[in-house]
């Protein structure tokens, strides 16, 4: 086993035997019957939540903050994208989180889901990093990383993190390349790929613009350069706040080139 | 159990015992289109105004951007509606029919608490399975009127009113600013501001503010009273597709362009806020 | 002779299941501990089903899910031929999927059921099989290697893994094909098929199906049965990749979406249509 695992009563705190962990789970959090996003809300199809035991309701650990992703990539570019809506069920608690990170100046990563479980991940990730960078004197690259977060994910295989994660970045040649990952770790190599609430909206748009599907190959345009590619990922993002309603607010925009990670902000409807 | 072909009118229930056993076998119901909305009303010296806006969902999907939640009952009452849009639509369309027969039986201009007990009796005969939560309002002999109508069939009647997913919202403000005896247009900026607040805080609601102001005069019906929300980026390049990109399979040449004529098989009524319900 | 433990003792994935693995509320976990994380709840092996019963599908963690997948050996080795698609529910994830996974220059596993259960513990498969060739200074057999992964997944028994994947390589013993999955089935045959296609995939390989097959004609029937299978299942699609196991290792064949197939059926029939017309015409005139 690894020494780093940490142990609680290396920290000075009481140590508690696995077996009497507290269940403070239990206590439930308010499900609220009317709420879209609430995971496991229609195991009531009347409305009422299933209560368990005089405590309260039963084990809720994952909800879903909404939000949408994107990571679109090029010749010699990425483009990652994310809103910074946290919605919860009707309610906007935050028009302003953000939900990529900059991992390397050559990859940055985006998470829609919920979002402690999103922070967490960001936080282990930086921290791997972090260690990388000292143990190697160098930045991990873009296949690395991409590999090490499909590890991370899979690591949590029976309690995943509820995140639904989309990598940009420039691989060694300099080339551009997203990649798509399931909730477990489960990822492929894509050029444009988008995930979140707004998923159903968007990747279609991009299957058609970016990659040409269905399109007569003798009709198929030339690969999108940086700018325009931007301009559809702005458009995109759009047309999915007009229609998603836990897509809006603002939205956060990466463009990942060989001179580094840019970071640009432009606002959607806030209804 | 009535056939519908000789149904007296009105509910049918003839599926009734098949859905609920194909629910329980797992099958989804289709999902009915709602109206996470804000609604509400304010009375002032003279009159009424509501409010409402103008999203439709189905689930965490915008139906309809700019939909009329305020309707028609008669000519000097309107009925805004929130829950599912077709029992708002079809409730208030039958009140607005039934309340026109009894003015002309009883020749009077029909009165707000006429619509407001029909309106009540009809819910609570349904129990709460009608899912229309009505803010009704109006001029009538008796002067203005503004009441909540609440699925079950329970009524309240008050100087401010909010209902809906953002009635939290506009209350907020309607606590903080009412005032009695308002003029049309401080009434008009009280009615905006919370519908303005349930638009932006509630995400059932949202798109523009339609206004409804009732006077003894008469009623002024204003769609879009504000809009905040309009689409705020477009693609300057736009999207141009170049005949002939989409492949199409051989064979289904007779289809290919509009030189050959299409034929017309069925003219379809384009989709409106309002619900037929002649049958 | 150089012992090569430590490697395992600093990368295997460990013993999981017990309470070691857990971790203190008041601390995180970087992933650095090589195991995978069991949920501190009373039955940890039912939490996912716990957390997510009653919940409709939309609402759910999607794994990617459905597939066709086919090998089967014949005299010139083994043919391998999968489909691509990934659906999570009603939403096809991806139509590019590498459902064949490479192992080493000998051995290839297939995909099919969770797609992130195959390629992770195919992966450390991999990882394995290189361990025991520096111990042993010789490859791994089909059968060992199998058996390896075969062994990993039963540990996990109950846990909720998914996959059926085969496990296809030339070693001493020639050809072999193994079929693993999740519950800890492990079988050695000479032809299978799995997935939510294979019922598809299994009729046009068994009426086409000879040893003595050339490569080409073996390619084209493996080819033909994931198109068959893609045609016919709402779960199996994209493009076709097929791989043959020779005796020095495996070649990739081919990458052809399904559709290219599809066109050429299509072309085929509408000939033959025109052919029989011509032949019921031909009466009709003398």
């Amino acid at each position: 086993m690894s020494v780093l695992r940490p142990n609680a009563s290396v920290m000075g705190l009481p140590y508690t035997a696995p077996g009497n962990a507290p269940r403070g789970f239990t206590l439930g959090e308010h499900v609220d019957p009317e709420d879209p996003l609430e995971v496991g809300n229609s195991s009531n199809p009347h409305g009422k939540p299933r209560a368990i035991g005089p405590m309260g309701r039963r084990f809720q650990p994952y909800k879903n903050n909404g939000g949408t992703v994107v990571a679109v990539s090029g010749k010699d570019y990425s483009v990652i994208a994310s809103d910074t809506r946290l919605g919860s069920g009707y309610s906007v608690p935050s028009r302003n989180v953000s939900r990529i990170i900059k991992l390397t100046d050559k990859c940055v990563l985006a998470s829609s889901g919920m979002q402690s479980d999103i922070a967490v991940l960001h936080k282990v990730l930086r921290i791997r990093l972090t260690q990388y960078q000292y143990a190697h004197h160098q930045e991990m690259s873009l296949t690395a990383i991409s590999q090490m977060l499909s590890t991370m994910l899979y690591y949590r295989r029976f309690q995943p993190y509820y995140t639904f994660n989309v990598l940009g970045g420039i691989d060694a040649e300099g080339h551009g390349w997203s990649y798509s990952y399931d909730a477990i770790g489960s990822h492929e190599k894509v050029r444009a790929v988008c995930s979140g609430t707004g998923q159903n909206l968007l990747q279609p748009i991009l299957d058609n613009q970016v990659e040409f599907r269905q399109t007569a190959p003798e009709k198929k345009p030339e690969e999108l350069s940086l700018e325009p590619c931007v301009e559809l990922v702005k458009d995109a993002f759009t047309s999915a706040g007009e229609r998603d309603i836990y897509t809006g607010d603002i939205v956060e925009l990466a463009k990942v080139t060989a001179k580094g990670v840019e970071i640009e902000k432009f606002e959607l409807r806030s209804d | 159990m009535t056939s519908s072909g000789n149904a007296p009118g009105g509910f049918s229930f003839d599926n009734v015992i098949r859905n609920s056993m194909l629910q329980q076998k797992g099958y989804a119901p289709p999902t009915a289109r709602k109206t996470g909305t804000t609604i509400a009303g304010v009375v002032f010296s003279g009159g009424v105004v509501l409010g409402a806006d103008t999203r439709a969902t189905s689930g965490p999907t915008v139906f309809e951007k700019n939909c009329q939640k305020i309707h028609y009952i008669a000519d000097s009452i309107m009925c805004c509606g929130a829950g599912t849009a077709a029992d708002t639509d079809a409730t208030t369309q039958l009140i607005s029919s039934q309340l026109a027969l009894h003015s002309l039986a009883t020749r009077r201009a029909p009165r707000v608490a006429t619509a407001l007990n029909m309106l009540k009796q009809m819910l609570f005969r349904y129990q709460g399975h009608i899912s229309a939560a009505l803010v009704l309002g109006g001029v009538d002999f008796h002067g203005p009127h503004l009441y909540t109508v609440y699925p079950h069939g329970s009524t309240d009647r008050l100087p401010y009113v909010t209902m809906g997913s953002g009635s939290l919202a506009a209350m907020a403000v309607f606590e903080s600013k009412y005032k009695e005896d308002m003029t049309a247009d401080e009434a008009k900026q009280l009615v905006y501001e919370g519908i303005s607040a349930g638009i932006f805080n509630d995400l059932g609601s949202g798109g523009n503010v339609d206004l409804c102001i009732i006077t003894k005069e008469g009623k002024e019906l204003i769609r879009g009273y504000a809009k905040e929300n309009e689409r705020k980026y477009r693609r300057p390049a736009g999207y141009i597709f170049p005949h002939g990109a989409t492949p199409v399979i051989a064979g289904s040449e007779q289809f290919k362009g509009p030189e050959k004529g299409f034929s017309v098989v069925a003219e379809v009524a384009p989709a409106q806020d309002t619900m037929d319900v002649s049958a | 002779m150089r012992n090569f433990d430590f490697l395992d003792a600093e990368y295997a994935i460990s013993g999981t299941r017990s309470d070691e693995a857990r971790v203190s509320p008041d601390a995180i976990d970087l992933g650095l501990s090589n195991s995978l994380v069991v949920p501190q709840v009373d039955r940890p092996s039912s939490f996912l089903r716990d957390a997510f019963a009653n919940v409709p599908e939309k609402d759910r963690i999607r794994f990617a899910h459905g597939t066709t997948t086919l090998a089967f050996s014949f005299k010139g080795g083994i043919i391998v031929a999968v489909d691509s698609r990934a659906s999570m529910g009603q939403y096809i994830g991806s139509g590019t999927v590498k459902k064949i996974i490479e192992i080493n220059p000998y051995l290839l596993g297939t995909m099919a059921g969770g797609a992130a259960d195959c390629s992770f513990w195919e992966r450390d498969l991999g990882r394995r099989c290189k361990l025991y060739e520096l111990r042993n200074k010789e490859r791994i057999s089909v059968a060992a290697a199998s058996k390896l992964l075969a062994n990993t997944v039963y540990y996990y028994k109950g846990m909720g893994l998914s996959m059926g994947t085969m496990i296809c390589g030339w070693d001493k013993t020639g050809p072999s094909i193994f079929y693993v999955d999740s519950d800890g089935t492990r079988l050695k045959g000479k032809m299978f098929s799995v997935g939510s296609g294979s019922t598809f995939a299994y009729g046009v390989l068994d009426q086409g199906y000879s040893y003595d097959m050339s490569d080409e004609e073996a390619i084209t029937l493996g080819q033909k049965s994931i198109y068959h299978a893609t045609h016919r299942d709402a779960a199996s699609g994209g493009v076709i990749n097929l791989y043959h196991v020779k005796e020095d290792g495996w070649v990739k064949i081919s990458s052809e979406d399904m559709m290219v197939q599809h066109r050429a059926r299509m072309a085929q029939i509408k000939a033959e249509n025109e052919t029989s017309a011509a032949v019921v015409a031909e009466p009709a005139a003398a």
